[in-house]
C-alpha cells in the first residue's frame, strides 16, 4: 500500500515540478521577498520588523494561493482528463490514489515553502535582522497550515469543479481565520442558539489562526511548547478527518 | 480451446441506472446483462454507438458500480482491487499523463501494478519495442501522435503481464499498419494463453480475431455464442448466377426450388438452399441457361448484428404501440 501511495505522490510532485504555474508563482513569492529589502530600506524606523512582516506575509500569501490553486485541481484534473480510468483499473484503491495525491502536494508544497523560506532567511540575514526559535515555529505551523489547505482543497476537488472548489476553499480559509473571533462573539452572546451555532461553527471549520505565529516571531514574544504541538496535533486530526470525508466521497463517485 | 473452461469474467443480471442532472428520473442504460467470457478467447463485445459496452466495461473495471446484479473478474467481485494485478486495460481514447514520457509512463503503471523493480526495466523496453514507440520512448506524450498514444495505451495495459485483457475500441485512430499491429499483437496474447475481452463496433476485427462475440444493443444482450455460429447461422445457403434464361423459366425456378431472385438483368442472381444447387442447376441448364458462377454464402456478422438492431427497434415501436393504446 505504502509503495503505491509513494508512486502517486511521487508522480504528483514530478508534474508539479515540470508545471509552468507554480515556478511563475514561486517568481513572484521571491520578488516579493527580496523587494522587502528596498521597502525596509526607505524605512527610518524598525526596518527589521517591515522586512520581516513583508517577508512571512509574502511566504504564505503565496503558499496558501498555491496550495489552493493546485489542490482544487487535484482530483477533479485526473476525471476530467480520465487519466484515472488506467490508473484505478491497476491494483490501487480509490483511497490509495487520493492519499498519494494529496501527500506528493503537499511534499511539493512543503519544498516550494522551503525555498521561499530560504530567500527569507538570506534577506533577514543580509539585513543583519533577527532570526530565532520564534521563526523556525512560525515556519512549522506554516507547513501545518499547508497541509490543512491542501486537504480542505482535496475535499472539494474530489466531487466538484475547480471554479467552485476555489470559491469553497478560498471561502473555508478566509472564515477559517475569523472562526477564533467568531466563537468568541458567539460565548458572549445571550440567545442560546447564537452560542450554539458558533461553538458548531467552531468544530467543524478549521481554526487557521492557530497556525499563525507570524507576529510572535517578528515581534519576538515568547511561544511555549504547546503553542507549537497543539497546533500540530489539532491540524493532523483535521488532516485526517478531512481526508477520510474525501476518500468517503470519491469512493462512491461512478467515473461517467 | 476448452469450451467447458471456468468462466474468466461472468456478469450477472446487471443493471445499471444514470440520474442525467438533478433530476429524480432515472435512465436505464443496462437492462439486466449476463455473459460469461471463458479462459484464453478472444471475446468480442459488439454494439453500435451508445448500445452500453462501454458503460459495461467500466463495470468491469470498478469505474462505475452496478445498480444491481454482480460481475466478476477471475473468481473476485469488481469492487475489489488486489486481483487487478492480473487484469489489464485499455480504455477508449486513452489519456495519460502527458508531462511525462512514454518510458517514464510504463515504468509508472509498471509501479503501481507491483512489477518487481529487477523485471521493470526489460518489461518495459519489451513492450515499447512489441508497440513499435523504442525510438519515441524518449519523447514527452504531449508530442505523440493519436495513434502513438493508443500504442502506449495497450502497452500500458500490458506492462505487467496481466491474464486478462480488456480492451474498448482497440482499434480506434489507428492507420492500417497499425491496427495490423495491433491484431497481431491480440493474436499473439491469445497464443500466449490470455483472455482478450475486446469493445468494438468494427465487425470486420470481430470476424477475424474473436472465438465468441456477444451483441448488445441498447442495454440489452441479443446473442451470445461462437463466432463460428454467427458466420453458419441458419440453414447453409448459396448464390448462383445465371445468364440466357426466359422470364417464364426464372419464375419456374423461383416457384419450384423457393429460390430468391436477387439480382435481374442480362444475369440473374439466386440465392437457394446448399441442398438444392444440383437440381436448380439441372434446371437451369436445361432451360437453356448458361450458368456463371456458384458462390456459397454466409450470413455476415454485420447482417446479424443489423438484424438485431431491427429487432430492438420493432421491439420498441411495439412497446410505444402498446403505451399509446
Amino acid at each position: 500500500m505504502i509503495a503505491r501511495i509513494l508512486t502517486i505522490a511521487w508522480n504528483t510532485g514530478r508534474e508539479a515540478v515540470r508545471s509552468k504555474l507554480l515556478y511563475t508563482l514561486l517568481f513572484f513569492a521571491l520578488v516579493l521577498i527580496f523587494a522587502s529589502l528596498v521597502l525596509a530600506g526607505i524605512s527610518y524606523i524598525e526596518r527589521d520588523r517591515i522586512l520581516q512582516d513583508i517577508g512571512l506575509a509574502a511566504i504564505r500569501f503565496f503558499a496558501i494561493a498555491i496550495s489552493i490553486f493546485v489542490g482544487v485541481g487535484l482530483i477533479h484534473k485526473e476525471v476530467d482528463r480520465r487519466t484515472v480510468y488506467t490508473i484505478l483499473s491497476k491494483p490501487l484503491s480509490r483511497g490509495e490514489f487520493l492519499i498519494g495525491k494529496y501527500v506528493g502536494l503537499v511534499a511539493t508544497l512543503w519544498l516550494q515553502a522551503g525555498i521561499m523560506v530560504a530567500a527569507f532567511a538570506a534577506v533577514s540575514l543580509l539585513q543583519g535582522a533577527p532570526l530565532g526559535i520564534g521563526h523556525a515555529s512560525a515556519f512549522a505551523l506554516l507547513a501545518v497550515e499547508l497541509a490543512v489547505v491542501v486537504a480542505i482543497a482535496t475535499l472539494f476537488s474530489a466531487f466538484t469543479t475547480p471554479l467552485l472548489a476555489t470559491l469553497f476553499a478560498g471561502g473555508v480559509w478566509i472564515v477559517g481565520n475569523l472562526t477564533r473571533d467568531l466563537r468568541d462573539l458567539g460565548a458572549d452572546s445571550d440567545v442560546d442558539l447564537v452560542r450554539q451555532l458558533t461553538a458548531l461553527l467552531y468544530g467543524v471549520l478549521p481554526d487557521l489562526s492557530s497556525f499563525n505565529l507570524s507576529l510572535e516571531a517578528v515581534h519576538e514574544l515568547p511561544i511555549t511548547a504547546s503553542d507549537v504541538w497543539l497546533p500540530v496535533l489539532y491540524g493532523a486530526a483535521y488532516v485526517t478527518l478531512t481526508l477520510l470525508c474525501a476518500v468517503s466521497i470519491f469512493e462512491r463517485r461512478d467515473f461517467k | 480451446m476448452n469450451s467447458a473452461a471456468v468462466p474468466i469474467v461472468r456478469v450477472e443480471n446487471i443493471v445499471k441506472d444514470f440520474r442525467p442532472g438533478l433530476g429524480l428520473r432515472r435512465r436505464r442504460v443496462l437492462h439486466g446483462i449476463r455473459f460469461n467470457v471463458r479462459e484464453g478467447e478472444i471475446f468480442g463485445f459488439v454494439g453500435p454507438n451508445g448500445a452500453g459496452k462501454t458503460t459495461t466495461l467500466k463495470i468491469l473495471m470498478g469505474l462505475i458500480r452496478a445498480t444491481s446484479g454482480a460481475a466478476s473478474i477471475l473468481g473476485h467481485d469488481v469492487g475489489e482491487t488486489a486481483y487487478r494485478r492480473h487484469v489489464g486495460f485499455l480504455p477508449e481514447n486513452p489519456y495519460f499523463y502527458d508531462f511525462l514520457t512514454g518510458r517514464e509512463i510504463l515504468a509508472f503503471y509498471a509501479r503501481l501494478s507491483g512489477v518487481p523493480r529487477a523485471q521493470m526495466r526489460s518489461r518495459v523496453e519489451t513492450l515499447l519495442e512489441w508497440v513499435g514507440l523504442t525510438e519515441a520512448a524518449g519523447a514527452r506524450l504531449r508530442t505523440y501522435s493519436k495513434g502513438m498514444l493508443q500504442r502506449i495505451g495497450i502497452a500500458q495495459a500490458l506492462v505487467h503481464d496481466p491474464q486478462v485483457v480488456f480492451l474498448d475500441e482497440p482499434m480506434s485512430g489507428l492507420d492500417p499498419i497499425g491496427r495490423k499491429q495491433v491484431r497481431d499483437l491480440i493474436l499473439r496474447l491469445r497464443g500466449e494463453g490470455k483472455t482478450v475481452f475486446m469493445n468494438t463496433h468494427i465487425l470486420s476485427d470481430v470476424e477475424m480475431l474473436c472465438d465468441r462475440v456477444a451483441i448488445i444493443v441498447r442495454g440489452r444482450i441479443h446473442f451470445e455464442g461462437a463466432a463460428h455460429e454467427f458466420l453458419a447461422g441458419g440453414e447453409p445457403e448459396a448464390d448462383i448466377v445465371l445468364s440466357g434464361l426466359s422470364p417464364d423459366a426464372v419464375a419456374a425456378l423461383e416457384e419450384g426450388f423457393q429460390a430468391r431472385l436477387r439480382g435481374v438483368g442480362e444475369r440473374i442472381e439466386l440465392r437457394v438452399a446448399e441442398k438444392v444447387v444440383n437440381p436448380v442447376l439441372r434446371a437451369a441448364i436445361a432451360a437453356g441457361a448458361d450458368v456463371v458462377s456458384v458462390t456459397p454464402h454466409r450470413m455476415s456478422l454485420e447482417t446479424i448484428f443489423l438484424s438485431a438492431v431491427e429487432k430492438d427497434r420493432a421491439r420498441m415501436q411495439g412497446a410505444a404501440d402498446r403505451r399509446r393504446s
